[in-house]
């Protein structure tokens, strides 16, 4: 039994002390800080993955290493802030999508509000909450759009509203009209209809 | 001082041989004492799983044992929730981009550890100037560029812009869905 304890201990202390090897593409400064924040997340239980992924990101584009530090640290906080908004048994790729949300401007109430709506992974709801606003459409807006789809729609269905919000705004609809549009029509139709069937919709490309 | 060994047998066998008499009161005087007990309480299936389960008891275990399940308990440990990638639940995605002078064009995101020398595109047959990737995604949340002739970083113009672009050059996301 003290055999059995011993290994558990190790298996438990051994991540936080092995550094991620990938980690090594950054420079000698970069690495131990960028190392640290990933302890810091593990230890909090957060994710690390897509700390990871950015520092990579940082380093494949050549960024300098400060700014990489930065660009973790300021991922990790957003991680942590969804996981207060959205509760312990979130799921990685829904915190990922979720602290893009909260930097895109989406308020933490809205995600605690999918929360509660949806039954369903929140990645695809939060991930077109966050491309609505990156294209242009007011937070209040495409919050408001989301949480009226996200109960019934299927992550198929909330894709292609999201396409034809972006079609309306390239056809030079104001994005917020463009938004309650593509959300009302999606509203009063059957959602269980197959998404790419709407493509098919006549006046759309 | 002690009585010879034949003479105290004989004794003890004569008084085990004398007839014993019972008092003819005593069973009615036993089940009496019995009715006066507390009713012990009927236990049922959950009292018994119950009294099962806080029952302590004595584990032994061979050391071959013991270090199977020290092995189940470190893969437990080392299964990191964010490194789950299952090859059931990953669907084949396509990334094209027109690239017309383009010599190479790498596809690097999330998904590839931004690894340029990962996933190389392909030119189409049809026209040479469109490349063409196709890997397979889990569902989630991705950050991507193409990378031509390994200097010059081109976001997808057919998919949302990364918004939270901290290192000067464009990205794009894919969110690939469940449902």
């Amino acid at each position: 039994m003290t055999l059995l304890l011993a290994v558990t201990l190790v298996a438990l202390q051994a991540p936080a002390q092995g550094v991620d090897p990938r980690l090594q593409r950054l420079d000698s400064i970069t690495r131990p800080m960028v190392a640290a924040l990933v302890d810091s997340a593990r230890a909090a239980a957060l994710p690390t993955e897509p700390l990871v992924q950015r520092a990579l990101e940082g380093a494949t584009k050549r960024a300098a290493g400060d700014r990489i530090v930065a660009a973790v640290r300021r991922l990790a906080l957003d991680l942590g802030h969804a996981r207060d908004a959205l509760g312990i048994t979130t799921s990685p790729p829904e915190l990922t999508a979720a602290a893009a949300a909260l930097r895109a401007g989406a308020p933490a109430a809205t995600l605690t509000e999918l929360r509660r709506i949806r039954r369903e992974s929140l990645t695809v709801p939060l991930a077109v909450l966050t491309d609505l606003v990156s294209s242009g459409v007011p937070v209040d807006s495409a919050a408001a759009a989301v949480l009226s789809l996200a109960a019934k729609a299927r992550d198929a269905d909330l894709v292609e509203f999201r396409r034809a919000v972006e079609r309306d705004v390239a056809l030079g609809a104001p994005p917020a009209s463009a938004t309650a549009a593509a959300a009302a029509a999606f509203t009063t139709a059957d959602v269980q209809v197959n998404a790419g069937a709407r493509q098919q919709r006549p006046g759309r490309p | 001082m002690f009585e010879p060994d034949e003479e105290l047998i004989g004794r003890v066998v004569r008084q085990l041989r004398r007839p014993v008499t019972v008092d003819a009161g005593l069973d009615a005087r036993v089940m009496e004492q019995i009715a006066r007990l507390p009713a012990r309480r009927p236990g049922g299936p959950a009292r018994a799983a119950w009294r099962w389960l806080t029952r302590p008891r004595t584990i032994r275990l061979s050391p071959l044992g013991a270090l199977a399940i020290a092995t189940v308990l470190v893969a437990i440990v080392l299964w990191r929730p964010d490194r789950r990638s299952g090859p059931a639940s990953a669907r084949a995605f396509g990334f094209v981009v027109v690239a017309p002078r383009a010599a190479t064009v790498s596809l690097v995101g999330d998904f590839n550890d931004w690894d340029a020398a990962r996933t190389p595109m392909q030119r189409t047959r049809k026209d040479e100037s469109v490349w063409t990737a196709v890997i397979p995604l889990t569902p989630g949340r991705y950050r991507y560029a193409f990378l031509v002739n390994g200097v010059s970083w081109l976001a997808d113009p057919a998919a949302p812009a990364a918004r939270d672009d901290e290192f000067g050059a464009p990205s794009s996301v894919v969110t690939v869905g469940g449902s």
